[in-house]
């Protein structure tokens, strides 16, 4: 069993540990674009990348193509999507729609850099809260066998930031379970070319922040221990440190 | 999100703190020092300030807040990671947006052109 929270000496909740547990089963398994063995890869090279000293040089550089990408690997990712997992990691508020086309001709497809971006946040987000906490990092999963699904949403669209996302007013088919019509924020919807990335992260935050519904409570739930004025402070502080305008 | 919460609770709260400025007056806001010293170190990566940070936090607010704030933490990691190489903008619904980002002069940071692109776009 991953995630023996019980042993350690903080209360913390059920929900959480059903959320890092549920997503690191998922992890281990095929995804639309990506087999076992690359997902799990691909969370390797997250926690990898804060470390790779080519990243600590390109992120120093005036330009994030001033250097030809050498990056420290712990794993046999292919050099596209490895760049991608430690840029995202490292270098984030430089990526831009042109580097996203550009990969795409190479061999990371739109479809596969929007999966390969939601494990590695998802990783971050529950790496992080074991760091903060002072608890030592996860191990990974073993990969489970089988192949990926090659599964693209309908009606996917393009026109709101980088890459092609479900319309925000529906009609959503088959990913109806993601968001009401009309009911959403682009930060939801930014996964969802696709959508096992957004499912994944409605589970994460519903944990470790709020759930959707959750999100209209400006009070505070009773099952937290912080208010909301508390959350969005952090929440706050951390975008404002990353420099983050959204 | 933090005036909005603010505004419905009828609580007091120095928007300087998202900047990093813990002088002002939130009393509103318990532990709020803590809580933003906590965030620092951890996007820091300061492993000496996270623990002090950790510690101070555990001392004064006890185990329950600190696996919450941690929570929050690890979430936007994620979620400043999402907007950032999606390009998203941000929402056109959300309330006092321009006052809030004025103030604290967001337009700062890069990814603000992803917004002033759609709006120059937009019209």
């Amino acid at each position: 069993m991953y995630f023996a929270y019980h042993n350690a000496d903080l209360p913390i909740r059920d929900d959480l540990f059903a959320a890092h547990q549920s997503f690191w089963q998922r992890l281990a398994k095929p995804g639309a674009w990506f087999d076992g063995r690359h997902r799990v890869a691909i969370a390797a090279e997250s926690r990898n990348a804060w470390d790779c000293s080519f990243c600590t040089a390109r992120k120093n550089a005036l330009s994030p193509h001033a250097l030809e990408a050498r990056h420290d690997r712990v794993s046999n990712l292919p050099e596209t999507a490895l760049d991608a997992v430690h840029r995202i990691v490292t270098d984030q508020q430089r990526i831009s729609r042109k580097w996203i086309e550009d990969n795409a001709k190479k061999d990371l497809s739109e479809a596969a850099y929007v999966e390969l971006l939601g494990l590695v946040v998802a990783v971050i987000s529950i790496d992080e809260f074991h760091r903060t906490l002072g608890l030592p990092l996860e191990e990974l999963p073993a990969p489970e066998p089988g192949e990926p699904s090659g599964y693209l949403p309908a009606g996917a669209e393009r026109g709101t930031g980088f890459v092609p996302m479900l319309p925000a007013d529906g009609p959503l088919g088959e990913n109806q379970d993601l968001w009401q019509p009309g009911f959403t924020a682009n930060v939801i919807r930014a996964l969802s070319f696709v959508p096992d990335a957004v499912r994944d992260w409605k589970n994460l935050a519903a944990a470790q922040y709020l759930s959707i519904e959750g999100m209209a409570n400006m009070v505070g739930q009773d099952d937290r221990a912080i208010n909301r004025m508390q959350m969005e402070v952090l929440a706050a502080r951390v975008s404002a440190m990353n420099e983050c305008f959204y | 999100m933090l005036r909005v919460s603010a505004g419905k609770t009828g609580r007091q709260v120095d928007l300087h703190l998202v900047n990093g400025n813990r002088e002002g007056d939130s009393p509103g806001l318990p532990f709020a020092a803590e809580l933003v010293a906590l965030a620092e170190a951890a996007v820091q990566r300061d492993e000496q300030a996270l623990g002090r940070a950790r510690h101070d936090l555990l001392e004064r607010a006890g185990g329950s807040v600190l696996v919450d704030a941690a929570g929050v933490i690890g979430n936007f990691q994620r979620m400043v990671r999402i907007a950032d190489c999606t390009g998203i903008p941000v929402d056109e619904h959300r309330p006092n947006q321009e006052e809030v980002r004025d103030l604290l002069n967001l337009w700062r940071f890069p990814s603000a052109k992803n917004t002033d692109a759609e709006r120059t776009e937009g019209g």
